[in-house]
């Protein structure tokens, strides 16, 4: 590559980038301005804190924290236990029908979640599950795509590793934990930080099933607060968007690399 | 491994505490959707009555249910009725009767209307509300939280420009005339301060109905299943939005914003805006200037449509449920209430009684503003609704759309969109 290539793909990915990031930064502009300074940019704006706490304030976002986080958390875990055990099988043993299983697993992915919601809300109302948490996580936590993605890394352990466990006596779940697991950890976080980005964000499911302050999510939160008819308070719901997304943000900067990673893997394997 | 053994320990913690706090839902006798699309407040008002009716009546239990904007309360409710779990009531927009009804989610009121007391009830609300809440005979919504489009004006902006503060355009070539006055350039060009505002973005046939009806056209029939769009007033009206900003260069041109109105009018970007009486308390609060509010001007009559939303009955709750379901809404639609959620918002009250309420009375004496979108109310008109609602205006804003950007003249959009709103609507004649 020439220098002057060079210097056009890095002029190119500025611009591209700089295009991407303009929202956040006029959220942040917004969010630590009094609300005159919307629209008129002035480095000599003051700055406040004024419109996070009043945010704050307006909405019991510390609940809808607290949602977030066992709902995400409920469902990486659930997912992790279950796609582990399935991708197992799927790899490694043998049995009537394995193949045709696995490909409706994969149908699953064909399947927009979406056109399945009032059927799911049937479903849970009959088991009681309506406006609770256990209600918004329970049709994800059987995820195809994890499924997958976690036996085609399987797949790809030497045989000789579990042969040799094997030697040594270990039963087939030992050799799960102690060989596959271990092996396919990058796997593993990579994994999470999709599903927990994704459940993080998910919108439309949790505003159905959920009916209370003491089950509603972030989003769904964020969304009840943000009235537009009455005009936009443009400083008060972007502070309370970037409070809201935060921890997202944080995680990513923290992981990005494995959240790139993980997109390109996803899509490779 | 360490690392993911503790992140499972504490993942098994989380779940226990996940399970625990999913005891099912309380036992409630009725449950009710209600949507907000006024500013923070509002919430709380509804809140508020409903546990003032709970205390009166300790043997009914309402679980009120903040549903967010009107689409998600819709997307909620139809969801939750279609899954076997409707509440037994529900506030949504007057204009989704027809796809309510369509979908076979809602009752009719008349089956619950025994006595005479209660019949009276029933008529004792504005015949402008009515009209978008009654098909076939029979009434499907009772009105709430209900509006109209009013104009606000900016009377220092009027002062400023030499024009008289007390007197806003009455007409449409008043309201060009003045906005031409009020329309002010800096040294370069560029517009400081515009005329007029009618927000243009997101649900533009909304303001736009407000000039059709001005212009004598009527949008859609009573029974949902035919429009007018390509009705050469419609076409006409549409042409006067699209030269304030073309011809008379008084409004800013493209779409214009809907949520960020009120805000160009506190900062002066505006120096007369059309937008909901729903906004009314929020501008008294929040203009820096002394403003005033009027009916919307004239052209070859007075006209606005009403908006906002009703209370609907839904099916698949029992007999006694929805019996109980309409006493609430008999209660909370009684004068002082309606008075308290007009005052609260800006709503315009949807029975005369309320407003003979001293509370009311006292209210609209300090604030006498308060009364012009119920005055408009005598040339108030349906909000456009047909079947296939949400389609239907989709086709019409589209074509608004295109012609306010150019892309097509008033006559040819709306041409075309009639023609692809009868093919939606011929199954429904």
């Amino acid at each position: 590559m020439t220098g002057y290539d060079r210097a056009l793909t890095i002029l190119g990915a500025a611009m591209l980038a700089a295009l991407w990031v303009l929202p956040l930064i006029y959220a942040v502009w917004t969010a630590v301005h009094p609300s005159e300074y919307e629209a008129r940019f002035v480095l000599t704006a003051p700055l406040t804190l004024a419109n996070f706490i009043e945010a704050w304030q307006a909405a019991p976002f510390a609940r809808y924290f607290l949602n977030t986080f066992v709902l995400v958390t409920v469902i990486v875990i659930c997912q992790f236990v279950l796609c582990t055990l399935a991708a197992y099988g799927f790899a490694r043993y043998r049995f009537p029908g394995r193949d045709i299983l696995f490909s409706l697993v994969l149908l699953q992915l064909l399947v927009m979640p979406d056109i399945l919601i009032v059927e799911n809300y049937g479903l849970l109302r009959r088991m009681g599950l309506v406006d609770t948490i256990a209600g918004i996580a329970l049709p994800y936590v059987a995820s195809g795509f994890g499924v997958f993605l976690i036996r085609q890394t399987f797949m790809t352990v030497p045989q000789e590793l579990d042969d040799a466990a094997r030697i040594e006596g270990a039963g087939p779940l030992a050799i799960l934990w102690r060989v596959y697991v271990p092996l396919a950890k990058p796997v593993y976080l990579s994994y999470g930080l999709v599903s927990v980005s994704h459940h993080w964000n998910n919108f439309l499911w949790p505003l159905i099933v959920t009916n209370s302050v003491e089950t509603r999510p972030l989003t769904v939160g964020l969304s009840v607060f943000s009235a537009v008819d009455s005009g936009v308070e443009w400083s008060v719901i972007n502070a309370a968007t970037l409070m809201t997304s935060g921890p997202l943000l944080v995680a990513f900067l923290l992981f990005q690399r494995q959240f790139v990673q993980s997109f390109m893997r996803a899509g490779i394997k | 491994m360490t690392m993911l053994a503790n992140l499972l320990k504490g993942a098994a913690a989380a779940a226990a505490l996940a399970i625990s706090a999913a005891a099912p839902a309380r036992a409630v006798d009725l449950q009710f959707y209600f949507p907000v699309a006024v500013g923070g407040g509002a919430a709380e008002t509804i809140q508020a009555l409903t546990d003032e009716y709970m205390q009166l009546n300790p043997d009914v239990k309402i679980d009120a249910v903040y549903a967010g904007s009107y689409q998600d309360t819709i997307t909620k409710v139809i969801t939750a009725a279609r899954g076997g779990n409707a509440p037994q009531l529900s506030v949504a927009l007057s204009v989704d009767m027809f796809t309510l009804i369509d979908e076979g989610l809602i009752l009719p009121f008349d089956d619950f209307i025994k006595t005479e007391e209660d019949k009276a009830w029933l008529n004792s609300f504005y015949p402008a509300f009515m009209e978008n809440s009654q098909t076939g005979g029979k009434t499907y919504g009772i009105p709430f939280q209900r509006s109209t489009p009013v104009l606000y004006w900016n009377k220092a902006a009027f002062a400023a420009a030499g024009l008289d503060p007390e007197t806003p355009p009455a007409t449409w070539d008043e309201m060009v005339e003045m906005g031409k006055t009020l329309t002010r350039r800096d040294a370069n060009g560029n517009v400081t301060q515009w005329g007029v505002r009618i927000p243009t973005s997101g649900f533009p046939y909304w303001l736009f109905q407000g000039l059709t009806t001005q212009n004598d056209a009527i949008l859609a029939n009573a029974d949902g299943n035919e429009t007018n769009f390509d009705d050469p007033r419609v076409v006409e009206a549409l042409q006067y939005l699209v030269d304030l900003s073309t011809r008379h260069e008084i409004m800013e041109p493209g779409i214009v914003e809907w949520g960020a109105t009120p805000k160009a009018f506190f900062e002066g970007q505006a120096a007369m805006m059309w937008t909901t009486t729903g906004n009314l308390t929020n501008v008294r609060a929040n203009a820096p200037f002394d403003f005033g509010v009027a009916m919307l001007p004239a052209n070859k009559r007075r006209g606005a449509p009403t908006g906002g939303g009703n209370f609907y009955l839904f099916d698949g709750s029992s007999e006694e449920q929805l019996a109980e379901a309409v006493d609430f809404i008999k209660w909370i639609t009684g004068p002082e209430q309606s008075a308290k959620w007009t005052m609260a918002t800006g709503y315009v009250a949807p029975r005369p009684a309320t407003w003979d309420t001293e509370t009311m009375k006292a209210y609209a004496a300090d604030f006498p503003y308060v009364l012009v979108a119920r005055d408009q109310l005598d040339h108030a008109v349906a909000e456009l609704s047909t079947y296939q609602n949400q389609r239907i205006t989709q086709i019409f804003n589209d074509a608004l759309a295109a012609a306010i950007t150019g892309q097509k003249d008033a006559a040819t959009a709306l041409a075309e969109a009639q023609a692809q709103a009868d093919a939606i609507l011929a199954a429904y004649r």
